[in-house]
């Protein structure tokens, strides 16, 4: 028996043991990979784009690129975009903190369900999430006219401009901060508070004395996810700014080339570039704050939950299901009582009552269906990618590129930062013309799409391995060293353990966001692979808010069901995989 | 041996009815369409096309009529169109990609039952419909709007939304036909400024604000808003006295498209009276005089249209944006 089996095993051995060899030759090849993938998907569309902006077919004129950022129009529209990223990063910060915490270190009831909830609440589409919110506030909100709230016709919305886009976008973007935090809670190990106990400490002074200091690197990390995603949002700004004439930086380049078309790609490009400048500052600002790392720890037992609550059990748990109720149930009534009447404005009773919107998008439009399958595809194909690369890519970047470090992580960080729209025209004149080579045109195919999102999401999904990469100790890897496993080794046995579950959450993370991805799927989709972003909008553009609400609830009835589908297969994964298990 | 000589035979066979038999016959292939119609349509349209002709691979691709402008130019820019036919909003913009020589004219097509001058006369591009911007009202408004001037009033203060020249195409014309029609010209326009207008997003926007009641008076396409009144919306269109203004939808074949057999028979399926009834059907005003109109608008000869140069737009298109964006930006 032993005689077979290891037999057997040999030939699956040795192309493990070659591998090193070929793709990493001594100590300058993970370094060179990780430049060469930054280059890939950060350096190249933005030279791309750089190009187009200053030398517009190839002719070198400036000039347009410096009139497009000292106009009136693209000062205000940064001022709005640091403004509205800024201080939603905050408010996410603040409602993220303190949901992670309560779910993470408290004794409140009904945590699976909560943290489910506020999870799932992050799949919904900006743009949905807007357009929801939008419908809830309405003068023909059905879910306000139930309460006897609704506003009088011919009132605002008070949704539109930069406190609801502040607002929205902060509710939007907590569960990022929610789940990076909790990766780092399960970094702290038990021992310190209970060390803390010992010494008479309460919970709150363990909370803030220890915790919180100890979470910092996590911290700085949501912080700056959420303000890069601020920087970059298109959806949110587009559905309750570009109404008032509120622009970002994402919409007004959005708006320019949408308007002007062609003639204002090399302006939108040099608009795109003040985009990747913002960004650069928040991470630059992020690198200031993050320079004094807090200590790393040795993880023995986990952080369990210290505080109880007592008599405030209750009244927290009534807390967080109200945050949940506006942030989640009433909108999502709202965009039901939308898809389930005939038309806009009609109100909602058993004799209006249809379902026929759905069996327009489900049925009678092959492109939804088409779309359902595009979209799984994309978003599933680029989390595994990402995920196993960014194992590699966190060991390589926290641990073999030194000086380079920083310079990488901003190339990697920039189509992040730009947004949708920009990314994707930087593609398509990428690779628009034959490859070099092969003489195939991306341009039209799925793998179009496919490297735009791995360029345009691989900063997300770095973010997680990165900060439990900046924890751990060297040590194990220095033992590795000395006993002499290879670079391939240490990342395949020491590595990739270490940081399975940060890599699972950014597979997660990549593929919720992605799945309902629209802004950079909305000019290279083409006829084929259509994403469900696109089919929603456009449905949504074309006057059918029924329809594309049909779609979005549809689109997130699919997320629900594959989440209770991972629910139920996570008692089979490692502990920890899942974020809403906590 | 033998069967191969008879695959050969069987190509050359094909070759040949390709080539010299009956044209509904010999269509075949892949055909792109890039459209702005709204998917609804845009999907009934191919399939009623399919539907005559089964060999021919179509696809659409569907976006507002700026955005598939960026997409073309893009692919323009790189040197490889993907499109073989485009139906586009209105003829200003086809004005412009003909005087760039991007569109193939189609001499052949039968344009006899149309009135002279709704076709561009070089027969580059085709009108297929007649879309006419006039104003919609939340039934709950105070106000029954009966002229453009009205909207100016104090009871619509603050209350009325438009569609951007900047987010539509069908909007650009509008405003170059109001400012050239009216006889306060852009003063017009910086009194609606002064009424409180808000003036962003495109026509499908403006159909929320104003069926959700954020809104209760909008300036609009006349099939939204007819459409969704059939339905129940509480929403009601309106001809104003002075006229309305209108785009025709055109049809064009893109310079180089690798299939002109399918993208000619696309032509004249929609200029043909039966293509013409799969838009009546839909709810647009037919652009051939001898198919009806659908229900909800008055007779043809009623609808009062304000006059309209395509060239002359096209020359002025720029600028009166930019006015537009400096009263409303």
């Amino acid at each position: 028996m032993t005689l077979v089996l290891r037999q057997s095993r040999k030939p699956e051995r040795a192309p493990a043991l070659r591998l090193p060899q070929f793709l990493m030759p001594a100590e300058a090849g993970l370094p060179a990979l990780v430049v060469a993938a930054a280059v890939l998907f950060g350096g190249l569309p933005f030279l791309r784009l750089l190009l187009a902006a200053v030398a517009p077919g190839w002719q070198l004129a400036p000039a347009i690129a410096v009139e497009a950022l000292t106009s009136r129009a693209a000062v205000a529209a940064t001022l709005h975009t640091l403004d509205t990223s800024f201080f939603s990063a905050l408010g996410a910060l603040a409602i993220g903190t303190v949901t992670a915490l309560a779910l993470g270190v408290t004794d409140v009831r009904g945590k699976r369900p909560l943290a489910f909830g506020f999870v799932f609440s992050m799949m919904i589409a900006p743009q949905v999430a807007a357009l929801a919110f939008l419908s809830l506030l309405a003068p023909n909100s059905q879910v306000l006219m139930l309460l006897g709230l609704a506003p009088e016709p011919g009132t605002t919305n008070p949704l539109l401009g930069r406190g609801g886009i502040i607002l929205v976008m902060a509710l939007h973007h907590a569960p990022l901060v929610a789940i990076t935090l909790w990766t780092g809670l399960r970094s702290i190990p038990h021992s310190l508070v209970e060390a803390a106990q010992m010494e008479g400490a309460g919970p709150a002074t363990i909370t803030a004395r220890i915790v919180l200091p100890v979470l910092r690197p996590q911290l700085i990390a949501a912080g700056l996810i959420a303000f890069v995603a601020g920087v970059g949002n298109f959806g949110i700004p587009a559905l309750l700014g570009l109404p008032v004439n509120y622009l970002t930086l994402p919409t007004l380049i959005y708006r320019r080339l949408s308007s002007f078309g062609p003639e204002s790609l090399p302006e939108a490009a040099a608009l795109a570039l003040l985009v990747g400048m913002v960004a650069a500052l928040g991470i630059l600002a992020g690198m200031v704050v993050s320079r004094r790392r807090g200590g790393k720890v040795e993880i023995e037992r986990p952080l369990e939950p210290y505080w109880r609550l007592g008599p405030a059990r209750g009244l927290v748990t009534a807390a967080l299901c109200l945050l949940l109720a506006v942030k989640l149930c009433l909108p999502f009534a709202a965009l039901l009582s939308e898809a389930l009447t005939p038309a806009l404005g009609v109100p909602l009773t058993w004799h209006s009552l249809t379902f026929d919107k759905f069996a327009e998008v489900l049925f009678r439009q092959a492109v939804t269906i088409r779309a359902f399958w595009n979209s799984f595809w994309f978003a599933a194909t680029a989390a595994a990618l990402l995920s196993l690369g960014s194992i590699a890519f966190a060991y390589g970047l926290e641990r073999r590129m030194g000086k380079l470090r920083r310079a990488a992580e901003l190339v990697v960080e920039l189509p992040y930062a730009l947004p949708g729209v920009v990314l994707a025209i930087a593609c398509i004149l990428l690779f628009l013309r034959p490859l070099p080579g092969i003489g195939i045109s991306l341009y039209g195919t799925p793998f179009i799409i496919l490297f735009a999102y791995l360029a345009r999401f691989l900063p997300l999904a770095l973010k997680a391995p990165l900060a439990a990469m900046a924890q751990i100790e060297a040590h194990h890897e220095e033992a590795a060293r000395l006993d002499g496993a290879g670079l391939w080794q240490m990342l395949r046995f020491i590595v990739a353990p270490i940081l399975a579950p940060a890599a699972a959450v950014s597979a997660l993370m990549v593929f919720l966001i992605a799945f309902n991805e629209l802004t950079v799927s909305a000019l290279l989709w083409s006829s084929g692979t259509e994403t469900l972003g696109v089919v929603l909008f456009s449905l949504k553009e074309a006057g059918l808010a029924g329809e594309a609400a049909a779609i979005a609830i549809s689109a997130s009835a699919v997320i629900l069901a594959a989440m209770l589908l991972l629910d139920l297969l996570g008692r089979r994964l490692p502990p920890n995989v899942l974020p809403w298990r906590i | 041996m033998q069967r191969k000589a008879l695959g050969a035979l069987t190509v050359a066979a094909g070759l040949l009815v390709a080539t010299f038999g009956a044209r509904a016959e010999g269509v075949e292939g892949k055909l792109v369409l890039y459209t702005s119609q709204p998917n609804t349509d845009a999907q009934q349209t191919i399939d009623a096309f399919k539907a005559k002709y089964p060999k021919v691979d179509i696809s659409f691709v569907r976006d507002g009529t700026p955005r598939i402008l960026a997409k073309l130019r893009a692919e323009f820019e790189a040197g490889a169109p993907q499109a073989d036919v485009l139906l586009i909003a209105d003829s200003v913009t086809m004005e412009g990609l003909k005087k760039e020589g991007r569109l193939e004219a189609y001499d052949k097509a039968d344009v006899s039952a149309y009135p002279a001058g709704i076709h561009d006369p070089a027969k580059f591009w085709f009108a297929t419909k007649l879309i006419t911007t006039g104003i919609v009202y939340n039934t709950k408004a105070t106000m029954q709007p009966k002229s453009w001037l009205d909207l100016t009033r104090p009871e619509a203060k603050n209350q009325i939304a438009m569609p951007s020249p900047l987010n539509s195409g069908a909007a650009l014309i509008h405003t170059i036909t109001l400012t050239s029609n009216l006889k306060d010209g852009w003063k017009y326009y910086e009194a609606l400024k002064d009424n409180g207008t808000v003036a962003a997003g495109a026509n499908g926007d403006i159909l929320r604000q104003v069926a959700t009641g954020e809104k209760l008076y909008g300036m609009i396409v006349d099939f939204m808003p007819i459409r969704e009144k059939a339905k129940g919306a509480p929403v009601a269109f309106v001809f104003p006295v002075e006229g309305v203004s209108s785009v025709s939808e055109p049809v064009a074949v893109l310079k180089g498209t690798k299939n002109s057999a399918a993208a000619h028979a696309f032509i004249d399926f929609v200029l043909s009276k039966e293509g013409q009834e799969v838009a009546l059907k839909q709810g647009y005003v037919p652009a051939r005089p001898d198919v009806a109109l659908p229900a909800g608008y008055p007779a043809r000869d009623a609808i009062k249209l304000m006059p309209f140069d395509a060239a002359k737009a096209l020359a002025e298109s720029a600028a009166a944006r930019k006015h537009f964006g400096s009263i409303f930006e």
